[in-house]
């Protein structure tokens, strides 16, 4: 049994290929759904979630090259490796296939060693590559937070995801998180006074303030001056 | 005829002198001659932002008021100091910031009848256009000749408790001597106060115009006393609000 569990497109316009494929995948504990021709396979493609593709070379119609050729051309599926599968033993044919974008080359006869090691080397690569993509996704979504900081749109939630990593782009999610928070709340303790913004003035302590700089005998002089001063000739 | 402005608070370290500074630069900006006389004579600073010392202060507005010189001598030509090809001219008449001096005039005071006429003579003698007095926070005898002998007053508050009630007797001094005209501004505003709303409770408050709401600005914070903001920052909004309030105490 492999370690772990994958689902696997098998194309092969040969039956009983693809029913000694599909047995030998689904013994290692793998999910297979088989089709006969390229076309059929990118329909699948489109419509579920593969971590691997096992693509046979020579088929009628639509042959393996083409097939490569369109899943490698599309964002969405060029990331799914594809272990080519053929008879033709030719180097042309493997350097063509691995041009095009196979992650690799499976001889026919099976040898069921040889295919699960190649099998289980792309299931690695592709995690991996998966793990990348969630990563950089998650980078994006402290960056969209950022953004919605600045907006003053953010919510908290919208880093539960990142912030839930034991890495430390899940650190930089819950402090940023906490700081948004403590921002937040900061803000919403300025708005409240803000709200309650009273201008109170002691009436009676600023009358007595008032009294004592206008009762003064320089400012009676200075009341009687004041039209005379500001309309006094240049 | 020229006009005489009172750039006044209540309390200090309301940002008044900044205000004065940029307010009287973009008066020059659109040509006029403008004189700034430094009545904050206990502790003088608006000499710094137009790139004054000590040093460079051969007579200030302290000599005139003890008689030592007329008040001519006292006034500084700092157009130079500000922007090449400014369309109209800055004096600057700083009161000193030399120790013995600044403890000479708390110790003895000094004739405050005699800035009047020094301002008149300024007026005269520079041809000015607008003459704007750094007043003393507080309401001393010379503040208050400054309210009574001014066209226009701004009276600058922060939206701050400590302020509101200084700036309510200020208000009804100014109105008891009649000025003409009184607008508020309000400074250093923080970013969680909309400042249509401040600018409207202080109005109802005091009844009295705003004349503008000053945010808070880090990059005044950092300019501090560096420079005249308003041409370092052409275009920021905070230069918009004093291009405001100099054309409402212009007005």
């Amino acid at each position: 049994m492999s370690e772990v569990s994958a689902s696997i497109l098998v194309v092969d316009d040969d039956q009983i290929n693809r029913m000694v494929l599909a047995h030998d995948l689904e013994q290692e504990g793998h999910r297979v759904t088989a089709v006969e021709d390229g076309g059929s396979a990118l329909e699948a493609l489109r419509d579920g979630r593969f971590d691997v593709v096992l693509l046979d070379v020579l088929m009628p119609e639509l042959d393996g090259y083409e097939t490569l050729a369109q899943i490698e051309r599309n964002e969405k599926l060029r990331h799914v490796p594809v272990i080519m599968v053929s008879a033709l033993e030719d180097i042309e044919s493997v350097v063509r296939c691995i041009e095009l974008g196979a992650a690799d080359y499976l001889p026919k006869p099976f040898d069921p060693v040889l295919l699960r090691a190649r099998i289980n080397g792309c299931l690695t690569k592709k995690r991996l590559h998966d793990l990348e993509l969630e990563y950089i996704e998650q980078v994006g979504h402290v960056v969209d937070a950022a953004t919605a900081v600045e907006n003053g749109s953010f919510t908290a939630e919208s880093l539960d995801a990142v912030a839930a990593r034991d890495d430390a782009l899940g650190r930089l999610a819950r402090v940023f998180r906490r700081m948004a928070r403590e921002v937040t709340a900061r803000e919403q303790a300025l708005k409240q006074e803000v709200a309650q913004l009273r201008i109170e003035i002691d009436a009676g302590r600023a009358a007595t303030q008032l009294a004592e700089i206008t009762e003064t005998d320089y400012f009676q002089d200075l009341l009687r001056k004041a039209h005379e001063l500001r309309e006094r000739p240049e | 005829m020229a006009k005489i402005i009172s750039m006044h608070s209540f309390r200090g370290g309301t940002g008044k002198s900044n205000m004065t500074a940029n307010v009287a630069t973009l008066l020059a900006a659109e040509g006029q001659r403008v004189g700034v006389v430094d009545t904050d004579i206990q502790s003088p600073g608006i000499h710094v932002l137009f790139g004054m010392n000590q040093e460079t202060m051969s007579r200030s507005l302290n000599d005139y008021l003890w008689g030592r010189c007329e008040i001519g001598a006292a006034a500084y030509d700092v157009t130079s100091s500000l922007e090449d090809g400014l369309a109209g001219r800055v004096f600057l008449i700083p009161s000193s910031s030399d120790a013995s001096d600044i403890a000479r005039v708390m110790r003895d005071g000094y004739d405050v009848a005699l800035l009047n006429q020094g301002v008149r003579e300024l007026m005269r003698e520079l041809e000015l256009d607008a003459l704007i007095i750094d007043t003393h926070p507080g309401l001393n005898e010379e503040t208050l000749l400054s309210i009574a002998i001014c066209e226009a007053l701004a009276i600058v508050l922060r939206p701050d408790q400590q302020d509101y009630e200084g700036t309510s007797v200020a208000v009804s001094v100014a109105r008891k001597l009649g000025v003409p005209r009184m607008v508020l501004v309000v400074n250093n505003n923080p970013a969680a106060f909309d400042s249509a709303e401040v600018k409207e409770r202080v109005e109802n408050a005091y009844q009295c115009e705003v004349a503008a709401v000053l945010p808070h600005s880090d990059e005044l914070m950092i300019l501090s006393s560096r420079g005249i903001f308003a041409l370092r920052y052409p275009h920021h909004p905070v230069t918009a609000l004093y291009r405001q309030v100099a054309a409402c105490l212009t007005a």
